[in-house]
């Protein structure tokens, strides 16, 4: 009998194990997700201090025209922005341990001289984890064709 | 007191040593990618890239399994890569690889060159250095 109590009770643990496991995959996810919303928040505001916080300080991220940006040129680059609105959309989160790849959808809207604009570009951004927090290390931006 | 010096020297060449290692090693890997794509050899892509792989291609996102169905459909390439330099950061168990490439083609009868920049994330998995993301922007504002 007391054998039948212990494989229940490890059958038990091992299915709470994998359910925690599951919750804490799900908050890196959420959690990931969240911070992609600041970056579309700190265009919108054109405030970096936020997004200066959660890019690491060798980032680097190609735009859809191809130009390359440092950290320090995509900070200046949301105190410039010409974008009103941002939205972000079909993310999808793959967790590889310490790291993270992300990839979504945003549509922008803004004025570019006086004339609005519309732009529908994929990304895709890896993240790592380091000193107990999730950084930003790159991120590619193209025209969406689908 | 000097053994403990020398011995941080070595800890430090060592480490020196290994980054190189993996940026030469990463390097490696990007040109075997060209080649097995040159040659439709999915069986090298296939150890390349990891099973989740995301590749934005032409703006599309496409899976592991959508690519190498693309490569083994895709008759001789009519399509040449040449691989221009490129910048290896490791951080830990993850390298970003950013660079740009010439694309060589035919486009309706006239020869035609595309330049794009890249950014690829490799990542240490069971003892090698498999793609785990990877995408490409046309360079327009040149």
């Amino acid at each position: 009998m007391s054998r039948w109590m212990l494989v229940a009770l490890l059958v038990c643990a091992a299915s709470w194990a994998g359910h925690a496991q599951e919750d804490s995959d799900a908050d890196t996810k959420s959690k990931i997700i969240a911070m992609e919303h600041v970056w579309a928040e700190a265009y919108r505001d054109k405030d970096p201090r936020a997004l200066a916080r959660i890019l690491d300080d060798g980032f680097v991220c190609v735009s859809s025209d191809g130009k390359l940006y440092s950290k320090d040129e995509i900070l200046a680059d949301v105190k410039a922005s010409d974008s009103l609105q941002l939205l972000m959309d079909s993310m999808v989160v793959r967790l590889h341990g310490d790291a993270a790849i992300i990839t979504g959808i945003f549509r922008t809207t803004g004025l570019d001289h006086g004339k609005p604009f519309a732009r529908r570009e994929r990304f895709v951004d890896t993240w790592l984890y380091r000193n107990r927090q999730w950084i930003s290390i790159s991120s590619i931006v193209t025209s969406t064709r689908d | 007191m000097w053994i403990v010096l020398c011995a941080m020297s070595l800890c430090v060449s060592a480490q020196e040593g290994s980054e190189g290692g993996t940026a030469a090693t990463i390097r490696a890997l990007e040109h075997q990618w060209v080649d097995g794509q040159s040659r439709n050899n999915n069986a090298a892509l296939n150890l390349i890239f990891d099973n989740s792989l995301v590749y934005v291609e032409y703006g599309k996102l496409v899976s592991k399994g959508e690519y190498l169905l693309r490569i083994k459909a895709a008759g001789p390439q009519i399509s040449q890569i040449v691989m221009e330099p490129m910048t290896v950061r490791t951080f830990g168990s993850t390298a970003i690889v950013v660079g740009t490439y010439r694309e060589k083609d035919v486009t309706g009868g006239k020869p035609g060159v595309r330049r794009w920049r890249f950014v690829d994330t490799w990542m240490y998995k069971n003892g090698g250095w498999v793609l785990v993301a990877a995408g490409a922007a046309p360079l327009t504002a040149e």
